[in-house]
């Protein structure tokens, strides 16, 4: 069974560039402290847009870090689990997920058509060099259990590839979904039951 | 392997080692309410955490003040600062000097426990922000695992030693100061001198009086190179500058001594250091820092005492052994020298190399000055970066205190490639030290005591200045803009051509952001003169008023007039009058948007300010040392516990040891570091005397002390390590209680 990283995010790509701007995202996200729009002990909005490829403007919560991210020059909404992992990875995948498709949505409700995720790829990435070096040897170590998990969360087969090459990085997977489209909603069901029964 | 205390093990020097033991031993008692909000405040303090502003559990969202309900919310990390909170983690680099293996690991730990930012400091420190105090102790493991640490990176202690980025490569400074900031900070970290402060303590260096750089004469101790003829020979010395310092009254620093020779440099700092402890401000924390005892006292009279104290230094072996070492200080830059060699150059390269690009003393070699905007850099970057290092410069990185990262000794060849090799990591901005490279400090994105957004006012000053920077003549381009969060000073905006200090002001019902504009400070000749303060206007104002002060200073200066000398001639009532259409305060209702502070949409408060912790808690040097003692003390029954007998005795013994020690020192501060020594002191001064006797059992408690110093167990097993871990913690109470009868109340 393979460990839990420390930390674990996930991120949805956008399909395409925005008109929306990344400073549009700040009173966003500002906005989402006030409603509760998602999940979780919200704190702050800070802005790195004028960081390259960096994080973007981040929703900073107790457990967990929203982010519209810039990085690899793909705008997405990151969802980087900080607290309060389950204790178990497919457990923990299908908490990310959840929050990462909860947030990716709500951020798409807020510019409907300019906003749209492609939801049947998907980052993930392991915050941990202790357990989680970046090498071809750990995703073969752990390829079998990742792919049946996110099988199970897209409710179809998965390829699970290594992200990035150096060794130095985060070790990341990119896991795409063999689907022409996946029905976010039933995935979002699927994902709660588990998780309350769990 | 499965802690990072385990992998790192060989790699981490035992004393660094220690200390981040201690520290954690020390967070596991704050846990338990067994070590005081206070202590530990200063204990964390001094290993560079600190805290961010909302971790007393409020923040205004625009509409109400909201509880943030932080999971361990019964358990403080200092007063009113909750344990969950995200706070920042300060890293020193002294005089900003990395190798590329230290910025990659600074880079894996921003990835792993902060939000992938590093941002550098205007002290050439790094921060990482929003990381979690748990993380901290092995995210500390893990930078001395590189030979970095962050002891005394905060709190009431002497923090990281600036130097100008480009000593030892620069034309026109007497000396490379390098090597004497390497020496000082070895010297002075964790030393008993530097203990009990009631405040912080900034060193800098500088190699050369005319050029900003060092800017010694804002700090507590500035350190100028000079040298002069001896019988012929030169000398290497400083002039010393002591109790200069900005903050909310800014004071020039004064001249302690025209000059100080190499044996005299760490001896006399050691003097000023026991001075500011013995007679420094220990309650009013606002008037605590050294400048206010010179001035209280006199340069004279601090001079006099300063001298009195060298004579009762103890004699130190390394107050001279560095100069032995300061040859081995040397470069070694990954290419030969070489000239451009006259190819084609890359779009955007004669920008790049006007602004950026510093022809080296050493022929062939120039020094490129890397823009980050607002301090800030990606862990990506920085990995990328250590490749570029590598390649072209090897581990010749310095930070700026403006912000910047500088590259040394690139060869002049490759200038064109490692400008292209810039751009590609988003790295290769031009305009380095022009008015677009603004300095600002955390403000309100994170500081507790920001008032104003001055990351939000500085981003939008450089997206309006860098679309029209070269349309603008030289005598703007050049100028130095900097901007700060509120009056503490932390952006030094007293020594910027154009300073912003945040601040608020009243319109009808609401408070609106301002800034205060400061104006004629002298970046040069070392921080030269500060600026005055001409007039508060609205932030969303500010840029606007600072495109009329600027096309004004352009219209009416005279031939090469610089912008310190307009603003004095046009004078302060002129100033003021010109500013006066950019001060009006519209009402709420009317113009919304100025009641809102840049990068933030909330309606704008200042119920979010604080309590900050810039000032670390004033906490006896008693208290400091006896928490150390105590958490050896459970460490030592971590040992039990683990069933390893003789590292819980080993544990036991060091920590009665600390305990005697921080009561022989209450008395007298050179008893050092020899536990021979330590033990005759403490049966000289408190056994023989009684003073440590309890009530009833007399001197039961200080006799366990003696017995085990005077003969080590011939047999350890279970039943004797709980034995002396009760022993101890019999003798550290008796400690507590016998300090508390001599010295009276304890935490200030």
């Amino acid at each position: 069974m393979a460990t839990v990283p420390k930390r674990l995010g996930v991120k949805f790509s956008l399909i395409r560039e925005p008109q929306l701007q990344p400073l549009d995202i700040v009173p966003i996200f500002q906005r989402w402290i006030q409603q509760h729009t998602v999940d979780g002990m919200l704190i702050d909005v800070i802005d790195y847009k004028h960081v390259p490829n960096g994080p973007g403007i981040v929703l900073i919560a107790d457990e967990a870090d929203f982010a519209y991210d810039l990085g690899d020059g793909q705008i997405g909404l990151h969802y980087i689990r900080k607290r309060s992992l389950p204790g178990d990875l497919p457990s923990a995948l299908r908490q990310c997920f959840f929050y990462a498709l909860q947030a990716a949505r709500a951020l798409e409700a807020e510019a409907p058509g300019d906003i749209a995720f492609d939801f049947t790829s998907a980052k993930i990435s392991f915050l941990d060099r202790m357990h989680y070096r970046n090498e071809a040897a750990k995703l073969d170590e752990i390829r079998a259990e990742l792919a049946g998990c996110i099988a199970d969360i897209y409710g179809a087969p998965t390829e699970v590839t290594r992200e990035y090459d150096d060794p130095r990085r985060l070790f990341a997977v990119r896991c795409r979904a063999q689907a022409a489209d996946v029905d976010v909603a039933a995935m979002m069901e699927r994902l709660q039951a588990s998780m309350q029964k769990a | 392997m499965s802690t990072w205390k385990e992998l790192l093990s060989e790699q981490i020097p035992a004393e660094m080692g220690n200390l981040i033991d201690i520290y954690e031993a020390q967070m596991e008692l704050r846990k338990q309410g067994k070590l005081d909000e206070k202590v530990f405040a200063e204990a964390r303090l001094r290993k560079g955490v600190y805290g961010q502003r909302y971790d007393n559990g409020q923040r205004h969202d625009g509409v109400r003040t909201r509880e943030l309900a932080y999971p361990s919310d019964e358990t403080v990390k200092g007063p009113d600062t909750l344990w969950d909170a995200p706070g920042m983690q300060r890293i020193k680099i002294p005089y900003g000097g990395l190798t590329a293996e230290q910025l990659e690991t600074l880079s894996e730990l921003a990835d792993e426990y902060s939000d992938g930012i590093l941002h550098i400091t205007t002290r050439q420190d790094i921060q990482l922000h929003y990381v979690h105090i748990d993380d901290t102790p092995d995210l500390m493991r893990r930078l001395a695992a590189v030979g970095i640490t962050t002891q005394e990176a905060c709190g009431n202690s002497v923090r990281n030693i600036t130097a100008c980025a480009l000593a030892g490569v620069c034309h026109d400074e007497v000396f490379d100061v390098s090597p004497y900031a390497d020496a000082m900070t070895q010297f002075l970290l964790s030393h008993d001198d530097v203990q009990d402060f009631g405040r912080k303590f900034k060193v800098a260096f500088s190699g050369c009086a005319g050029h900003a750089c060092g800017l010694v004469k804002m700090h507590d101790l500035g350190l100028l190179a000079q040298t002069r003829e001896i019988n012929g020979e030169l000398q290497r010395g400083f002039t010393v500058y002591v109790g200069g310092g900005l903050g909310t009254v800014p004071h020039q620093a004064k001249v302690l001594a025209e000059f100080a020779t190499e044996e005299e440099l760490l001896p006399l700092t050691q003097a000023i250091a026991r001075v500011f402890a013995r007679l420094g401000e220990k309650k009013n924390r606002n008037r605590a820092r050294i400048k206010f005892l010179v001035a209280k006292l006199g340069i004279d009279e601090f001079r006099r005492l300063v001298e009195e104290e060298l004579q009762t230094l103890p004699s130190d072996e390394r107050h001279s052994a560095y100069i032995g070492n300061l040859s081995d200080f040397t470069y070694k830059p990954a290419k030969a020298g070489m000239a451009l060699n006259g190819r084609p150059l890359p779009d955007g390269f004669d920008d790049w190399y006007r602004s950026n690009v510093y022809h080296q003393v050493q022929a062939g070699y120039s020094t490129i000055t890397l823009h980050t905007p607002l301090g800030d850099f990606t862990s990506e970057q920085g990995f990328k970066l250590a490749d570029i290092a590598r390649r072209y410069v090897g581990d010749n990185i310095r930070l700026s205190v403006e912000q910047n990262i500088a590259l040394r000794w690139v060869a002049n060849a490759d200038l064109p490639a490692i400008y292209r090799d810039l751009c590609a990591i988003g790295l290769g901005d031009a305009h380095a030290g022009t008015i677009v490279d603004i300095t600002a400090c955390p403000g309100t994105d994170t500081c507790k005591l920001g008032i104003a957004s001055s990351r939000g006012l500085t981003a939008e000053l450089r997206a309006r200045l860098i679309e029209k920077i070269n349309l603008l003549p030289d005598a703007v381009r050049e100028l130095k803009i900097k901007v700060s969060g509120c009056f503490n000073s932390c952006g030094q905006h007293h020594v910027a051509d154009i300073g912003f200090f945040g601040n608020s002001r009243r319109s009808g019902n609401h408070k609106m952001p301002h800034f205060q504009v400061v104006l004629g400070g002298q970046w040069q000749e070392n921080a030269g003169a500060y600026g005055l303060a001409v007039g508060a206007v609205p932030a969303k104002t500010v840029p606007d008023a600072l495109e009329a002060l600027t096309e004004r200073y352009v219209a009416e200066r005279a031939d090469d007039e610089s912008f310190q000398v307009w603003v004095k001639a046009l004078g302060r009532k002129e100033i003021k009058a010109m500013l006066q259409p950019f001060m009006q305060l519209p009402s709420f209702e009317d113009s919304p948007i100025y009641f809102s502070d840049w990068g933030d949409s909330r309606v704008y408060t200042i119920d979010d300010i604080g309590v900050g912790e810039c000032a670390g808690e004033v906490v006896s040097l008693f208290s400091m040392e006896i928490a150390k003692a105590e958490s050896t003390h459970f460490e030592a029954l971590l040992a039990l516990d683990d069933h390893d007998y003789s590292l819980a005795d080993e544990n036991a013994y060091k920590a009665m040891v600390l305990a005697a020690r921080a009561l022989v020192r209450t008395k007298y501060l050179d008893v050092g570091d020899d536990y021979d020594n330590i033990v005759d002191e403490f049966r000289s001064r408190f056994y023989d005397t009684e003073l440590v006797f309890d009530r009833f059992a007399k001197g039961k408690f200080a006799r366990y002390l003696f017995k085990r110093h005077g003969t080590a167990p011939e047999r350890i097993n279970e039943d004797y390590a709980h034995q002396i871990i009760d022993e101890t913690q019999l003798f550290i109470e008796n400690v507590h209680s016998a300090e508390q009868r001599i010295n009276g109340v304890i935490v200030s």
